[in-house]
């Protein structure tokens, strides 16, 4: 049987690959991919406390899980189109060069 | 199910690692998906299938897809270029991630009143209980939701398509 401690360190782990990503590339689409991550280890994180809790009959776990799913969603569309906008102007994914908000 | 939880965390850890490691970023996006499909699994076996299902549609299916629109509209980052791909404090992001990483396992790892087993063994979540509460207790933030994908959508098509600087305009 699976216990919850290893649904949390399977969690913290990915957590701390997602943040590894985040801080150490520098393309601005891999740094989106990494958040992406943190968040799906946060998702399980819900998940599983809602598969162990008391009354799992509540489904406040699943839904808040449905809600931060479609944050993503939207999270994923605004930052991808910010990329491809700032790529426009600078003509380089790379976030070390983008340190300019105007032209 | 040990098995399979291994397996499945296995492969979740091996996705991640590649997604932000790799060079070429097409394959990075591929195992991110793969990433995405063993959580997936993962919720499979916590007994949540309806977010399982969604996991597969929204994530593999919609922002993956994404992903390699956007890697294959900002041409030229396909990964044949020998440059550095980490950026330049990247030892301290590398402390920061184990400082976290640590931080946050030392209580799941000290404490001692986690439950080992769930405490109803056989439960499974009905799409139709999921839906009626929808509709019950959280219409106002199903709404709220609606209305965030609609303007996420709208806002990412006008930052997007803004594509001619006034000064290259041909002049007429």
């Amino acid at each position: 049987m699976v216990t919850l401690q290893q649904y949390l360190i399977l969690s913290a782990v990915l957590f701390s690959i997602g943040l590894l990503g985040a801080l150490t590339r520098r393309h601005a689409i891999i740094v989106l991919v990494s958040i992406e991550i943190m968040l799906n280890a946060a998702n399980l994180n819900f998940i599983a406390f809602w598969r162990f809790a008391p009354h799992p009959e509540n489904l406040h776990g699943v839904l808040f899980t449905l809600f931060s799913i479609a944050v993503a969603a939207a999270e994923a569309a605004v930052g991808l189109a910010l990329v491809i906008a700032v790529y426009r102007f600078n003509k380089s994914p790379d976030l070390e060069k983008m340190n300019s908000l105007h032209e | 199910m040990n098995i399979a939880f291994y397996l499945l965390s296995a492969l979740a850890v091996t996705g991640a690692l590649l997604a932000i490691r790799l060079r070429n970023l097409v394959h990075a996006t591929l195992c991110l998906m793969f990433f995405f499909i063993s959580l997936a699994g993962m919720y499979v076996l916590l007994m949540a299938e309806f977010i399982a299902a969604v996991q597969i549609l929204v994530y593999v299916g919609a922002v993956g897809i994404l992903i390699l629109f956007a890697i294959m509209l900002t041409h030229h980052i396909t990964g044949a270029t020998r440059e550095r791909i980490s950026s330049r404090g990247w030892l301290w992001g590398l402390g920061a991630a184990l400082a976290v990483l640590f931080t946050v396992l030392l209580p799941v790892l000290l404490l001692s009143v986690l439950p080992a087993a769930p405490a109803t063994p056989d439960f499974s979540p009905s799409v139709r209980n999921i839906g009626l509460s929808l509709m019950d207790p959280y219409t106002i933030t199903l709404q709220v939701m609606g209305l965030l994908l609609t303007a996420a959508l709208i806002g990412a098509v006008a930052v997007a398509s803004t594509s001619v600087r006034p000064q290259d305009k041909p002049r007429t």
